[in-house]
């Protein structure tokens, strides 16, 4: 007897399915078993990027400069401190967006980055990636970035009335970033950001900017990536 | 044992998938040929700066007034023995200073014709812009005023001015003691330099050039400075408002600061309008000298810039050995 077109699909779907199954699971397993020998946080096939690592610069005691002449330079200076916390979490953001993630460097995404920027300053930080970020090829490139020990500075200009006018932000930011060949690079990172208070923005704005990279080449951690002090 | 046809065609079909999968998977993996064979990362130093400047095309002016007001005075009830116009052209990043003769004898408004620093002790600052306005059709966008102790406090502010010292001084009255050359000058020295007048041939206009040149002086370190450490500015602009009193506002002052940092300063103009002494009853005055006056004002008025055919002969020059 002839086999109805149900039975015939039933018989032929069992034996395919057993076949699928294990080879695929197989191929699947050598791949990834090949990926972690080849040393790579690579993401795992139809998943996304590894987050971020973990990131805080350490931050020093702010500066207030005052313009008034009888200021209260102790309350400006906890005043300082203050502001200092308000931005700290949007330079640890800068800087991990533009060298830390991987969802960024790897697709050449930086938009992120030039959100910290007031407008006129965005137009000249985009035309500056290479020096701001991990660079627009750094996805061919680099297989991970684990960050170092970072540092910022807080120099505060008070209004004549107490209220933050400008700040100058003192920026050294460290990582290690393995490329795909197996080699080291030091990333080094040093500047200043003047920040205000843009009308129309919310927050603190990047207005000026002065930052020079120096990487160097550098030899393989001795110790899995170090982690950084967090923020105080 | 003879395999299932069907069996055949589905290991193959499994065989292809895998391929593709593994293969996909590596070649996602391996350096792409072009980045391999590029320079891996750019390890020059790069540099990246951003600095807000004015650049519109309209030039700037700014009446730079100098109150005679000792430390115990007020600064604008007194006489304005110092007064430049201070004129900036955005666009090409240049500037240029004429200093006014304080015992210019000009039309005052609403005070009828005096000496021009009396105009401080009439109307205050207000009245001096208005009187500098009227005798040269500029118009001015801000004033900024300063007395000797807040001049002093604002060099020592910024530890000190490096000033070309352009010939000795020896003048008791200003206490102005100068080898020539280059020297960093305290409030204290720099209020002496710009305060001598016995010791120079010229009198007041000398010693306007001499306030010119602590302009000038000034321009080229805060330019200097902020190359060396931008955050320097805020110290400058910390330094002029809480020692200075202006009509600019905080923002205005840190904009032209940032702009300030783009001018070569020394290729800023730094002239005295000419005149000739001259008394009023007992009044020693200076009659300014018409036609240059015109021929200045209608240069400024123009681009903010002097042209050299009107700059006119420094009133210092027979001690610089020109």
């Amino acid at each position: 007897m002839t086999p109805n077109r149900v039975q015939r699909g039933a018989k032929k779907r069992r034996v395919p399915l057993a076949l699928l199954i294990v080879p695929i699971a197989l191929v699947a397993i050598g791949v990834a078993i090949l990926l972690a020998l080849r040393g790579g946080a690579v993401p795992i096939i139809g998943g996304g990027d590894e987050p971020a690592p973990p990131f805080d610069f350490i931050v020093k005691p702010a500066t207030a400069i005052s313009t008034a002449p009888d200021a209260d330079e102790a309350a400006l200076s906890a005043s300082a401190d203050q502001v200092g916390q308000a931005i700290t979490p949007a330079i640890d953001d800068l800087y991990t967006n533009a060298f830390l993630d991987p969802s960024n460097w790897r697709h050449d995404d930086y938009d992120e980055v030039f959100e910290t920027f007031a407008p006129d300053a965005a137009a000249t930080a985009e035309q500056s990636v290479e020096t701001l970020t991990l660079g627009a090829t750094a996805g061919d490139v680099f297989q991970t970035v684990e960050p170092g020990k970072s540092k910022l500075s807080y120099q505060v200009l008070f209004d004549p009335d107490g209220a933050p006018e400008t700040v100058v932000v003192t920026v050294i930011f460290r990582a290690t970033a393995e490329r795909k060949d197996g080699t080291y690079l030091a990333i080094e990172s040093e500047g200043e950001f003047f920040l205000r208070q843009v009308k129309g923005q919310e927050g603190w704005k990047i207005t000026a900017f002065d930052v020079t990279r120096g990487d160097h080449e550098t030899k393989p951690p001795s110790s899995p990536s170090a982690s950084t002090s967090p923020s105080t | 044992m003879s395999t299932h046809p069907a069996r055949r065609r589905a290991a193959l079909l499994v065989a292809l998938v895998g391929a593709w999968v593994a293969g996909s998977a590596l070649g996602a993996t391996q350096p792409a040929r072009h980045a391999s064979a590029a320079p891996l990362f750019q390890l020059e130093p790069a540099h990246a700066e951003y600095v807000p400047l004015l650049d519109g095309s309209k030039p700037i002016y700014v009446l730079v007034i100098g109150s005679d007001a000792r430390p115990d005075q007020a600064i604008d009830s007194q006489r304005a023995d110092s007064l430049h116009i201070l004129s900036i052209n955005p666009a090409e990043h240049k500037a240029s200073i004429v200093g006014i003769p304080r015992d210019s004898y000009v039309e005052i408004p609403g005070h009828g014709t005096n000496k021009i620093n009396s105009a401080l002790f009439y109307g205050g600052p207000e009245l001096v812009v208005q009187t500098v306005e009227q005798l040269t059709g500029l118009k001015f966008d801000y004033w900024a005023m300063t007395g000797f102790a807040s001049f002093e406090q604002m060099v020592d502010d910024v530890d000190g001015l490096v000033v070309d010292v352009p010939f000795a001084m020896s003048d008791e009255d200003s206490r102005a003691f100068f080898d020539p050359g280059v020297q960093r000058l305290d409030g204290d020295n720099a209020l002496a330099f710009a305060r001598n007048r016995h010791d120079l041939p010229s009198g007041d206009f000398g010693r306007s050039e001499n306030q010119g040149r602590l302009m000038v002086a000034a321009l080229a370190q805060l330019k200097k400075e902020f190359n060396q450490d931008p955050a320097r500015l805020l110290a400058w602009v910390a330094s002029f408002v809480r020692n200075g009193t202006t009509t600019l506002s905080m923002d205005e002052v840190i904009d032209l600061a940032f702009t300030g940092t783009a001018i070569n300063a020394n290729k800023v103009e730094n002239v005295v309008l000419p005149g000739g002494a001259g008394m009023v009853g007992s009044l020693s005055v200076v009659t300014l000298n018409q036609e240059s006056l015109d021929a200045i004002s209608k240069d400024l008025a123009d681009d903010g810039l002097l042209k050299k055919a009107n700059v006119p002969p420094s009133p210092n020059e027979s001690l610089l050995g020109g």
